[in-house]
């Protein structure tokens, strides 16, 4: 029987363009710039100024606070300066920007075999924390804070998510197949700091050469008894933390509570392989895996990349554009829930797993075939949260916002995009609903102010 | 600007389903059963068909433009309007009914509710029930050979036999879309290609049958309750009708609960109810419990589910056996609850319809024999409750009685028959005979024919033609026939009615003139 959560939507996967391009390092000749806000929570401080020298993997920016990261240079040169830049999202945020050096000279003992017998939790804990690692699946928490919840004992599982059910994005498979040793590595160092904790390597079943890497990392490493690889039907969302869980844990929790109290913990493969780096080799996070994928590009593939380079120098180095077609929409990450970009002149942040470069703009084309709802169903069969897009749509299309949230618990939307994908209406739900839940959150802060 | 790049909110890939493709999907469903109509009932029918697509996207057409409202007549529902709504007319109704029933379908129910998606009950349903309300005259004709005749379940409801293969296949004497076997291939494409769910289909179904083998008075009878479905729009209902996303819940238990509305509704119009159109209904009903299901039955997300809250909280998984799923029972209960109420009305109101039953009968044979102060039955066991003879038709003598006046004598008699052969079901007429053989007066005591046709023999102009005539038997005089001394004029338009009158009222005279001397 496969295994599998509830609902769930079967898009074309285009794996085929990528998945087995192996992964090449790429270093970038031009300048490096690294947004100070990565992921979720306060942006860092930068700890170097205009003119500095740095070396590829020195911190250059300090977490401020609890749930913020530190920032390690990707490159060694010149800091050229702080200043705003367009970044991914869009928005113009203070960079630190290195002048390039081309020499990618690293800080010395980085790399540098550590000795884990006798390591502690906190030192664990520590070196993840000043590793600068966020999550790299997408939404890019802080994995320290993460790794310190309130009751370590009553954590059953910690998941590493290879499932990678986006359309298009393959370099967690081929990570997962070059540095299986590595994941499980990282893996079996988080399962330290949890006593009960299963570890559990989750991969949808379209990676069968990657559940073959684990499975042999696993006997190789004598690591059966405490880490299963657990291959997934391929379906989408198969990937979000939720629909693990479910799938893993065999429970279902509000957006209210975190996996930890419900005794999960999740991180994408890409992240547990950097906290293997980070403890076992004292390197902070400044590459990650990539894929440079989509219609539009003429030589897909999948990549090695530094924090901080250039997407158009990337694209470039893919060959560009295929010849013959037109860029008509380039997303940062896969095209379910990736972002898209208005230009390519941004840099790579560490939450960034995708380019995906599209010849056709389908969500032009749907505008067009926009029609009423017709109560069809479908966006309620394929909620992974098992909730009533249609009903939501026409609460927020009648401004009944206390329905929303009440009757049909909008908030626990994930955003993943399921209904928007099915509607045969081409209705924006996922739009909708992502711009009701910030009005009604807004709304709910103004409230907790005035209170005060 | 120019090097900027086309921005959107994700997902930025869709599905290749859109509204036009689930209508073409369910266009070409209709079409197996649009062919055999065609090729059954002939080009009018095709007409008929082409007539009501045309203005129902006519319709929608010349809205759009009026309104400014876009181009939704080409998303391809106001085709699927026209043309559900073509299947389910006989295809003997005059040419201007599909156009009116697709306008008012398009322009009334749909257009001026807002459109695709916000029309409160069935368009296609409703133009039919517009039509068969406002012209029911012209819209009940069935014709075979160029004669009227009644349709299937018209006949189940006189209590007769039907042809239940020739149901099934659509060569029988019904709407255009009456073949069950083409429906069923139609209702198999929209199943595979998922646009229908079980939960509506199977519980219209499974709980009309249900209700239909309760209440029908023949029992499980395969046979009748296989007629009972196959006719009536049954399964253009179940498949086709109140299927229609719009008009139907959004949570799987809601559509059960509201195809058990359906089911139930058209069981007790079909049992307990005269027309042969019950179903439209019973499903235009039910369309309308759809907001109240909709606002009480909301599935919670499943997190908030009691099951995932106990996992939450960290109680185990129950094992298969205690987990049998709460909307079966509920569904069962409902069901057993329901059956119970209609049961329990039913058999307290059995006898007392009974009592008013024979209470009207007495009545009527006061009114037949007016002379008489007094009845006593007459016993003929052998003959009553059975086809009389062989040249009345299916007529049955129910019960004679004997007027008498104060004195014991003998004032004249009154017949109870009924002709099972009415348009719409039985006919039950009370034969009042003088002493001398002289015929009365007649009068009903059960009819329930098409208005302004058939019911057109409760006039005096019809009824009155029997009074103070001594025949042995009645001749019916329809278009071209000659007079004569025994003739009866026919109820013009209502052949099948008169005829059927005409039969029980000689049944009753050649059992008074056999049976007399009996006392």
């Amino acid at each position: 029987m496969e295994v599998t959560f509830r609902g769930g939507i079967h898009p074309k996967g285009c794996k085929e363009l990528s998945r087995q391009v192996p992964l090449i390092r790429f270093e970038a000749k031009g300048d490096i710039v690294l947004p100070l806000g990565q992921g979720i929570g306060k942006p860092a401080k930068p700890t170097v100024k205009k003119d500095d020298l740095v070396l590829m993997g020195q911190i250059v920016a300090e977490a401020d606070g609890f749930i913020s990261a530190n920032i390690a240079s990707s490159c060694s040169g010149k800091v050229k300066g702080i200043e705003k830049r367009r970044t991914i999202s869009g928005a113009s945020v203070d960079c630190i920007v290195i002048e390039n050096d081309g020499q990618y000279k690293a800080v010395e003992g980085i790399g540098v075999r550590q000795d884990l017998s006798s390591i502690s939790n906190e030192q664990i804990v520590a070196k993840v924390k000043d590793a600068g690692i966020i999550g790299l699946g997408g939404a890019g928490f802080p994995t320290h804070v993460k790794l310190m919840p309130k009751n370590p004992a009553a954590i059953k599982y910690i998941i590493a998510n290879g499932a990678e059910c986006e359309p298009y994005i393959t370099c967690n498979d081929q990570l997962m197949r070059t540095e299986a040793e590595g994941i499980l590595e990282g893996l079996e160092i988080m399962l330290r700091l949890f006593p009960n904790a299963q570890g559990v390597v989750a991969l949808e079943d379209n990676k069968p050469e990657a559940v073959e890497a684990l499975q042999d990392a696993l006997i190789k490493r004598h690591a059966e008894n405490r880490i299963k690889v657990l291959p997934l039907k391929t379906k989408y969302p198969q990937g979000g933390e939720r629909s693990l869980i479910q799938v893993v844990a065999g429970v279902d929790f509000p957006v209210s509570k975190l996996p930890a109290d419900v005794g999960c913990i999740v991180d994408n493969v890409g992240t547990i392989y950097a906290i293997g780096r980070a403890v076992a080799y004292n390197e902070p996070l400044f590459t990650h895996v990539l894929t440079v994928t989509g219609t539009a590009v003429k030589n897909p593939g999948n990549f090695i990349v530094h924090n901080g380079t250039s997407v158009a120098e990337l694209v470039e180095a893919c060959g560009g554009i295929k010849d013959g077609v037109t860029l008509k929409k380039a997303l940062s990450g896969g095209p379910m829930m990736g972002f898209a970009m208005s230009t390519l002149d941004v840099p790579v942040v560490k939450t960034t797993n995708a380019v995906t470069l599209l010849a056709e703009d389908e969500v032009e084309k749907a505008q067009s075939q926009l029609t009423n709802c017709l109560h069809c169903g479908r966006c309620t069969t394929v909620c992974p949260q098992g909730l009533l897009p249609q009903l939501m749509a026409d609460a927020v299309h009648v401004g009944d916002l206390e329905r929303y949230e009440k009757k049909l618990y909008g908030l626990e939307c994930i955003s993943c995009g399921s209904c928007t994908y099915v509607c045969p209406a081409k209705r924006p739900l996922t739009q909708i609903f992502k711009q009701t839940k910030a009005e009604i959150m807004a709304i709910k802060r103004a409230k907790a102010g005035g209170g005060k | 600007m120019n090097n900027m790049i086309n921005i959107s909110s994700g997902p930025h890939v869709r599905d290749r389903w859109s509204t036009r493709f689930i209508m073409v999907i369910v266009f070409l469903s209709l079409m197996p059963a649009t062919i055999v109509g065609v090729l059954v009932h002939g080009l009018h029918a095709l007409l008929i068909i082409v007539l009501a697509i045309v203005s129902a996207v006519g319709t929608e057409f010349l809205f759009d433009v009026l309104c400014h409202k876009g181009k939704s007549y080409l998303d391809g529902s106001a085709a699927v309007t026209g043309l559900l709504l073509a299947l389910s007319l006989s295809p003997d109704t005059p040419l201007f009914a599909p156009v009116i029933g697709s306008i008012f379908a398009i322009l009334v129910v749909k257009c001026c509710f807002g459109g695709l998606g916000k029309n409160f009950i069935n368009p296609a349903l409703a133009g039919r029930c517009f039509l068969l309300i406002s012209f029911s005259n012209s819209m009940t004709v069935f014709k075979v050979d160029m004669v009227s005749s009644a349709t299937p379940v018209a006949e189940l409801l006189a209590g007769r036999a039907v042809n239940v293969t020739s149901m099934f296949l659509g060569t029988s004497n019904a709407v255009i879309g009456s073949s069950i076997a083409a429906l069923l291939l139609g209702g198999l494409i929209l199943w595979a290609f998922d646009i229908i769910h079980g939960e509506i289909c199977f519980s219209v179904l499974g709980s009309f049958t249900l209700f239909v083998a309760l209440f029908g008075g023949q029992g499980f009878d395969p046979v009748f309750l296989a007629a009972n479905i196959c006719g009536g729009g049954v399964v253009m209902g179940a498949f086709f009708m109140a299927t229609d996303y719009v008009t139907s819940p959004v949570s799987k238990l809601g559509q059960m609960i509201y195809g058990l509305i359906i089911g139930v509704l058209g069981g007790l119009f079909r049992i307990f109810g005269s027309s042969a159109d019950s179903f439209s209904y019973a499903i235009l009903m039910g369309n309308l419990f759809t907001p109240l299901i909709d606002m009480y039955i909301l599935p919670k997300p499943f997190a908030y589910r009691k099951k995932a809250i106990a996992r939450q909280n960290g109680q185990p998984k129950l094992p298969f056996s205690k987990r049998i799923p709460k909307s079966v029972l509920v569904i069962g209960l409902i069901t057993l609850l329901a059956g119970a109420a209609l049961g329990g009305v039913f058999k307290l109101t059995e006898e007392r319809i009974k009592e008013q039953k024979e209470r009207a009968a007495w009545q009527s044979y006061q009114a037949v024999v007016p002379q008489a102060v007094s009845f006593r039955a007459v016993a003929a066991p052998d003959i009553y409750g059975k086809i009389y003879g062989s040249s009345f038709g299916r007529s049955t003598i129910n019960e004679a009685v004997i007027g008498m006046d104060a004195d014991g004598k003998t004032v004249g008699y009154a017949i109870s028959v009924t002709s099972s052969e009415g348009y719409d079901g039985n006919i039950t007429i009370s034969v009042g005979i003088a002493a001398d053989g002289t015929v009365n007066s007649i009068a009903f005591t059960e009819l329930h024919e098409t208005p302004g046709k058939g019911m057109l023999a409760a006039d005096a102009s019809f009824k009155d033609q029997f009074n103070g005539r001594a025949v042995t038997s009645f001749k019916l005089l329809t278009t071209g026939s000659v007079e004569a001394s025994n003739g009866i004029d026919c109820i013009s338009g209502a052949t099948v009615t008169s005829k059927a009158i005409v039969n029980a009222v000689n049944a009753a005279l050649d059992f008074y003139n056999n049976a007399k001397g009996v006392q």
